[in-house]
């Protein structure tokens, strides 16, 4: 067993967001007296609470051992990707194109081998999508990309 | 209005097609994704969120609560078939469901637990319509200090009661309030934490937010993990019948659970999770066979459902009446009441009496409607859980991106998606919970604005908070579950006999 480092970490990461709220609340905005709070009272308040949890979260994990959690990382990867390839190519190729390649980009990490059933869904998903969302609710978004 | 008119009011608001077909789109969406395991409901409300700009409040609201409480229908099927929950609020049916099904009598369980859902429901409407109208009258009492001490309590509280370490929710429930800052600052004018970038001076987005933290980090966690079952058996209309004993057993389990989540739903902070489990607990201590616990005892599938759905009705008490929503869930649907202008409160019964007494109503219509349809459709449900989660996913990706952009036509906003899961799917990997993270971010700002303003009527006195009665015991109510939370983590951390009923 190692020690609990997931905790330690998170611990460490929160404690440093709520001294970086509490600090740039404090010197970038007015903090007010308890009668008339400033837009930065709020704010300095929750950094500093939240310094103190960050702290009692790291520290219990310091005498503590844990396993660490399987990090699904090719999965994360695929889905974050097909997240950012729509939202860069949706505006240029059209909402068709992006579809097609968000889903293969998604898909392109599932446990399951094969091309095949990937072409099959890829095809299911857009005309799904063109249905649904151009058809059907008639968005305003780009169908085709735009020829110059 | 008196609760008949209300009521008579309500089901011809209800019965509207336009209102009806939202409501029984919801209930059956909502069993659909409860019966898969990988969406549940949070997923299934967020991505219904964009919908609801282009439909009236009241169909909107009719449709999320729909989802909300055909999900608790749905979510028992995978927990019966295949011991997975399809909703965390049916984790606890797994215990006596699953042992149930390798009898061969999987039928029976599903229809214990469609029955008793029913009664939890009905029941838990009645409950809602007499707390309510009190709670409304309480409220008009409630001046700015005890708006902010209870929402203060309502936070606390989720974070310490529920599941999970203490400190880490409360540490979400920060995190969350401190991103509800994001933005203009409707006090002063001010802009926080937008770092010169535009497109965040009108705050973090909810639909964002709740998508990023329920869709993607959801469906990221379920790629390898939602396929590993087998494919459940095939279920028979004869085989949902129970015995006339078994009927009788499922009575009083039926009406304790209905009582206990009726109480436990309305309060802030605790749901439809927690009354489901106390539920299972206070079964099996009544029992006079408690030893058939864990092997298939009807009561432990009755209770536990009931409790379930009657907390999944009551927690629309806080949410509708005081504006205070007790569970994440409800926080979406006060997110999508405030997206059409509607600010809930204690006056909304009289204000808007469309809107409460068609929900009330649109909940017994929907829950009939379950009930009657989900009995033949059962075979449907049973085959859904043979659609592997690979072939949905892409699906929910592409649906998420468009519902988000939909909002208001930015594709920052997809790319802020994808960081928040990226950021959400580690959160949750390492046990903090995202809900928590939600709910500090709804209340947020409605806390910062109560706050300010009780410390500016009492001229910077914060003795206000003891010197209010009301405001008083919310102070000390808060006060009691930190020292308890801080005592539990002190001296808890030894290793200790762990009860079978919350692990």
């Amino acid at each position: 067993m190692q020690r609990d480092y997931q905790d330690l970490a998170w611990g460490a990461i929160l404690a440093l967001l709520g001294a970086f709220v509490a600090a740039y609340a404090a010197t970038s905005y007015e903090i007010g007296n308890l009668r008339r709070m400033g837009p930065g009272f709020f704010p300095v308040a929750l950094g500093l609470v939240l310094m103190l949890l960050g702290a009692a979260i790291g520290l219990s994990a310091l005498k503590r051992a844990a396993a660490p959690q399987p990090l699904a990382w090719r999965e994360g990867l695929g889905v974050i990707g097909a997240l950012i390839i729509f939202a860069l190519l949706m505006p240029r190729l059209g909402v068709v194109i992006a579809t097609a390649l968000a889903s293969l980009t998604s898909s392109a990490v599932a446990p399951r081998q094969g091309v095949l059933w990937r072409l099959v869904l890829c095809v299911a998903v857009t005309f799904l999508t063109w249905l649904v969302f151009v058809v059907a609710l008639d968005m305003t978004i780009p169908v085709w990309p735009k020829v110059q | 209005m008196n609760t008949l008119d209300g009521l008579a009011h309500g089901l011809s608001v209800a019965l509207q097609p336009s209102i009806l077909v939202y409501s029984l789109f919801g209930a059956l969406l909502g069993t659909f994704v409860g019966v898969l395991p990988g969406i549940g409901a949070m997923a299934a409300i967020t991505l219904l969120l964009p919908i609801t700009y282009y439909i009236s409040s009241e169909a909107a609201l009719v449709m999320l609560a729909g989802v909300y409480y055909g999900a608790q229908y749905g979510g028992a099927v995978a927990s019966i078939l295949l011991r997975l929950p399809g909703t965390p609020q049916s984790a606890v049916t797994t215990l006596d469901g699953y042992p149930l099904a390798q009898q061969g009598r999987a039928g029976v369980a599903l229809f214990t637990s469609m029955i008793s859902s029913f009664c939890g429901s009905i029941l838990g409407i009645v409950i809602l319509v007499l707390l309510a109208g009190w709670l409304a009258e309480v409220a008009t009492m409630f001046g700015a200090a005890e708006y902010a001490a209870m929402m203060i309590m309502g936070l606390v509280a989720a974070a310490t009661v529920g599941g999970g370490a203490p400190s880490k929710s409360l540490a979400m429930v920060v995190v969350g309030l401190i991103l509800g800052c994001v933005g203009t600052d409707v006090n002063s004018g001010a802009q926080r934490f937008t770092f010169g970038q535009t497109q965040l001076l009108d705050g973090i987005n909810l639909v964002a937010l709740a998508m990023g933290l329920f869709g993607v980090a959801e469906v990221i966690a379920n790629i390898t993990k939602a396929d590993r079952h087998g494919p459940p058996d095939r279920i028979t209309l004869r085989q949902l019948l129970p015995q006339r004993n078994e009927l009788r057993r499922m009575v009083a389990p039926i009406a304790r659970g209905t009582t206990l989540g009726g109480f436990f739903g309305a309060l802030p902070g605790t749901g439809s999770t927690i009354s489901s489990f106390l539920s299972y607990a206070m079964e099996r201590r009544v029992s006079r066979k408690p030893e058939s616990f864990g092997k298939g005892a009807i009561e432990g599938i009755a209770g536990p459902e009931a409790a379930n759905n009657s907390a999944a009705i009551t927690a629309f008490v806080p949410t509708l009446t005081l504006g205070i929503p007790g569970d994440p869930i409800m926080a979406l649907m006060l997110g999508a009441l405030v997206i059409h202008g509607i600010q809930p409160g204690p006056m909304m019964l009289e204000a808007r009496p469309d809107m409460f007494w068609g929900l009330v109503a649109s909940f017994g219509i929907g829950n009939l409607f379950l009930l009657i349809l989900n009995l033949p459709l059962i075979g449907i449900w049973v085959s859904m859980l043979r659609i592997p989660f690979r072939w949905l996913y892409p699906a929910i990706i592409v649906f998420i991106c468009l519902g988000v952009y939909s909002v208001r036509g930015a594709t920052f906003d997809i790319v802020m998606v994808a960081g928040i899961g990226a950021v959400g799917y580690l959160l949750a990997l390492a046990s903090f919970s995202p809900a928590m993270l939600l709910l500090g971010f709804v209340l947020g700002p409605l806390i910062e604005t109560n706050l300010r303003r009780a410390m500016l009527i009492s001229r910077g006195d914060p003795m206000v908070f003891i010197e209010r009665p009301i405001a008083c015991l919310f102070v000390v109510a808060t006060t009691g579950l930190i020292l308890f939370a801080t005592c539990k983590a002190i001296f808890g951390s030894r290793p200790q006999p762990k009860d079978e009923a919350t692990s």
